[in-house]
């Protein structure tokens, strides 16, 4: 009983995560139409970050990393949540101008690939492939809670700032600059044309979601207390993308659902599965089911990927409009 | 230190050599069809694999190339026509079309790690001693590898330049519609197109494992950013720009690393795709999108 209220708890929190990521490319993705297949980076540099100062200093032999700091539970967050926006203004700066949106996807990508080498192959920045360990979870000793009851509120801990963000994010949709990225998406050069500031939006929903990504990540990190490259593969943010298709484009409550059946039941639930062939194999047979459910995805809703089309731009003639759009509209 | 210089260089062309013959497959494919295909890497992997395999079976030095290439072109113009041209059909365009690359790369990448058990394996075949030349240190492996990716760029060129196929294909890089309207069998040159892009795909995937003696289920996949970044950097269709940006990609590359450390070497790819990004060659701009279409 206690093994199942422990990994129940778990999943709640790694829910909480994966929501708290989804809402962000959301966000990015399904409202103002940045594609951030780099979504990973921020995620990860909000972990680190959140790392290395609850670490304490470095001692430099048994890990070494940078800005190591022992400070106390809200900073680590707050920190985490200013890295990943630190980092995407950074990388927004140069690669949200005026470019093919799939040379952007693609860039975006490679970025996460190389981000991966460079924390693997420079050591002294976060240890290298061997990662960061012995985390410190925040009151885990000071609290008055079983070691179930301390599960129990970090899940709702995770819960409570999905909500939270939840409800900024919706709010920020809704709100008169929601309507702007929403007109950015669907008629940039109309957007331009009444006046909006493409690269600015862009730039500020970029940070908004890096900003969301951090936080993320320190909040995982804060509660498997360990973080490592192996943690963050490039293909880790298409998960979430393919929540996002699953649960339904630029729609807040149906992307939510998808996280729940993508990362949470389809990835997590093969656990209980009897393991078969080698140590690793289900792993992978993963991957390929998400990259198959992606391309069915695609495949089924080829518009879809391009979210919710609106009716100007449906009437604008059959003419120049993709043949799935004519057979659509017959 | 002059030395240090002069031997970096001469492996940073080896290295431009292999990211070369990628890059012109890759150039020509994007330059024809306006796929960004970031399944490349992975195709790369598989034909990788197909040698390593026919080699453990009695197939051995460099006809492994011709193996290579063959699973190549064969993977590229089934993916090309089969899965491509269906989503081109429902509707797909350039950034969905991406997205499709995007996720057959992950099926083909990880149903490779599924397969070779996530190992790397030794692929150690035409080993041979190192020759000095003044200060460079070379492989008469690695001299061959370099005359390949010559070869491979003159006959390119000759192909593209001199016979009325590859009239028939720049035509089509340019306009499509014209193309077909002036009496181009656009269909042929399309399948053409990804036989050869296919074909040189996998010779660079080979060419690859012979320079590091192994082969992963990543092999391709950690390619891909020097690809796409000297494809971008060359502009698209051009196989002289490609390669010229893989000469400076894999000469800094080597001389990075040879000065600094490996951990530095991908700082500076990644820097060179920076600059390719604040240098803006024409065909990257977002504006001109509208006017390009996918040709399949």
């Amino acid at each position: 009983m206690t093994a199942w209220s422990y990994y129940i708890s778990t999943l709640a929190v790694y829910f909480g995560v994966n929501v708290l990521s989804a809402l962000a490319l959301n966000l990015q993705f399904g409202f103002a139409g940045v594609v951030n297949f780099g979504y990973i980076i921020f995620q990860s540099v909000g972990a680190y970050i959140a790392a290395v100062v609850v670490l304490g200093p470095s001692s430099g032999t048994f890990q070494q990393y940078v800005f190591g700091a022992r400070l106390p539970f809200p900073i680590p967050l707050l920190l985490a949540t200013a890295a990943g926006a630190v980092l995407a203004l950074l990388i927004g700066l140069f690669t949200l101008r005026n470019i093919r949106r799939d040379y952007q996807a693609a860039i975006l990508l490679i970025l996460s690939l190389i981000a991966t080498q460079v924390v693997q192959g420079y050591v002294p920045l976060f240890n290298g492939s061997n990662g960061l360990t012995g985390i410190s979870r925040p009151f885990f000793s000071s609290l008055p809670l079983s070691l179930q009851g301390y599960q129990w509120a970090y899940a709702v801990w995770g819960l409570v700032l999905c909500a939270v963000v939840y409800a900024l994010v919706t709010w920020l949709s809704r709100s008169p600059w929601g309507r702007a990225l929403r007109a950015m998406r669907d008629q940039e050069e109309a957007a331009t044309a009444i006046g909006l500031n493409i690269t600015a939006l862009r730039l500020q929903v970029f940070v908004i979601g890096g900003a969301i990504a951090g936080l993320s990540g320190g909040l995982l990190v804060e509660y498997i207390s360990a973080w490592s490259p192996d943690a963050w593969g490039y293909a880790e943010t298409f998960v979430i993308f393919t929540a996002i298709f699953v649960g339904g484009i630029g729609n807040y409550r149906g992307v939510v659902l998808g996280v729940f059946l993508v990362p949470i039941l389809f990835l997590e639930l093969p656990r209980f599965l009897p393991q078969f062939g080698y140590p690793g194999l289900t792993d992978s047979l993963e991957w390929v089911a998400i990259g198959a459910i992606w391309m069915v995805c695609l495949y089924v809703r080829p518009q879809g990927i391009v979210p919710e089309k609106r009716s100007i731009a449906r009437r604008r003639g059959a003419a120049d409009a993709p043949v799935g759009e004519q057979m659509e509209a017959a | 230190m002059w030395s240090t210089l002069v031997s970096a260089i001469g492996f940073g062309v080896v290295l431009a050599s292999i990211i070369a013959i990628a890059a012109m497959g890759f150039t020509i494919q994007f330059g024809l069809t306006n796929v960004l295909n970031l399944s490349f890497g992975a195709v790369m992997t598989v034909a990788a694999f197909a040698a390593y395999l026919a080699n453990r079976h009695g197939v051995g030095g460099w006809f492994g190339l011709l193996v290579g290439g063959a699973a190549g072109a064969v993977l590229t113009l089934a993916l090309g026509r089969g899965v491509f041209k269906a989503y081109a059909r429902r509707g797909a365009r350039l950034f969905e079309m991406m997205m499709v690359t995007l996720g057959l790369s992950l099926i083909i990448n990880y149903a490779i790690q599924a397969i070779s058990h996530n190992n790397i394996y030794q692929f150690a075949v035409l080993q041979s001693t190192p020759l000095q030349l003044g200060s460079i240190l070379i492989t008469r492996t690695q001299l061959v590898i370099v005359f390949i990716s010559i070869a491979i760029l003159v006959a390119l060129q000759v192909l593209l330049r001199a016979t009325k196929i590859g009239k028939a294909l720049r035509a089509m890089a340019a306009d499509p519609d014209l193309a077909r309207a002036s009496g181009i069998r656009t269909g042929q040159i399309v399948i053409l197109t990804w036989l050869l892009s296919g074909f040189l795909c996998g010779v660079a995937g080979v060419v690859y494992i012979i320079n590091s003696q192994s082969v992963g289920y990543t092999t391709g996949q950690l390619f891909l950013p020097l690809i796409v970044a000297a494809a971008i950097l060359g502009g698209a269709g051009s196989p002289v720009g490609a390669v010229l940006a893989s000469l400076i990609m894999g000469v800094v590359t080597e001389v990075v690393s040879a000065f600094g450390s490996a951990a530095y070497s991908t700082v500076a790819g990644f820097g060179i795709l920076v600059i390719v990004l604040l240098s803006r060659p024409s065909s990257v701009r977002g504006g001109q999108a509208g006017h390009q279409q996918l040709t399949l």
